[in-house]
């Protein structure tokens, strides 16, 4: 299969990521992914998005944007916000604040859950500033491992 | 949409029963800490969730029970949870939430663990 790349830019609001969550599901299950990685992409993409309309936009009418990127070997997903640093909202998260905030989690906190799942489920996971003062988390899942065999 | 519609509140020897009928991704799990957070003004003080027919959970809607089970506690109550899927169940473990919050294998076995 040839890269190719799916776009979606979705309204910064909880209310959307569950149809997101639904469309990788299906992508990643007709890809060839086990149940159970399938289960681990939704996971992860339900906890980045999370994060980016939560945490990275100013208000619902920004967006969020994702890029989908599949291959033979892989499923690459990548969400970027647009920030609200800008606003003087405290609760935006920079890969710095973000690793403070893992560094604090533990098992009976409440929040801050997010980004630990997704490093810990992600065959490769990077975060990083974007050009518009946002934050762009990139994972990626490999297809063929030996352990990922159909169940 | 309200989700809410798709948590059902019963109750059984005074233990309230929420059982969900909805996977549990950012939105739901918004109202899922509505919800509990009704029970705790309420003063109710045992609450059992049951999770039989949800598929997908994420870390707010965890973090949420896991909330609310420990100010239960405070007060000489508790929440426990039960009929995980095995999807719901590694989700717990990873985040440590399974050390924290009590987890059964039915709603019969959690009632009988209060």
């Amino acid at each position: 299969m040839a890269k190719s790349d799916i776009k979606l830019k979705i309204p910064s609001a909880a209310f959307y990521i569950e149809p997101v969550r639904a469309f990788i599901g299906n992508l990643a299950q007709s890809l060839g992914f086990s149940r159970k990685r399938v289960a681990d992409i939704q996971l992860v993409l339900d906890e980045i998005c999370s994060n980016a309309v939560h945490h990275g936009s100013i208000d619902a009418t920004v967006g969020v944007k994702l890029r989908i990127r599949i291959d033979t070997h892989s499923l690459e997903i990548l969400v970027r916000d647009t920030g609200s640093r800008h606003t003087g909202e405290k609760s935006w998260l920079t890969p710095e604040r973000l690793a403070e905030i893992e560094a604090n989690r533990s098992p009976s906190s409440e929040s801050g859950h997010g980004i630990f799942i997704a490093k810990s489920l992600a065959d490769a996971y990077e975060i990083q500033s974007n050009a518009v003062d946002g934050t762009d988390v990139r994972v990626v899942f490999k297809l063929l491992k030996p352990n990922d065999l159909k169940l | 949409m309200d989700s809410t519609k798709l948590m059902k509140l019963r109750e059984e020897s005074g233990i309230k029963i929420l059982e969900i009928k909805t996977d549990l991704s950012s939105y739901a799990a918004s109202d899922l800490r509505k919800v509990l957070e009704d029970l705790l003004a309420e003063k109710v003080e045992k609450v059992v969730v049951n999770l039989s027919q949800v598929s997908h959970i994420n870390s707010t809607a965890v973090g949420a029970l896991v909330g609310v089970a420990k100010r239960l506690r405070q007060s000489g109550g508790d929440l426990k949870i039960c009929a995980l899927e095995e999807n719901l169940t590694r989700t717990f473990n990873l985040i440590g939430a399974s050390s924290v919050v009590e987890i059964y294998e039915s709603e019969n076995s959690a009632l009988a663990a209060f």
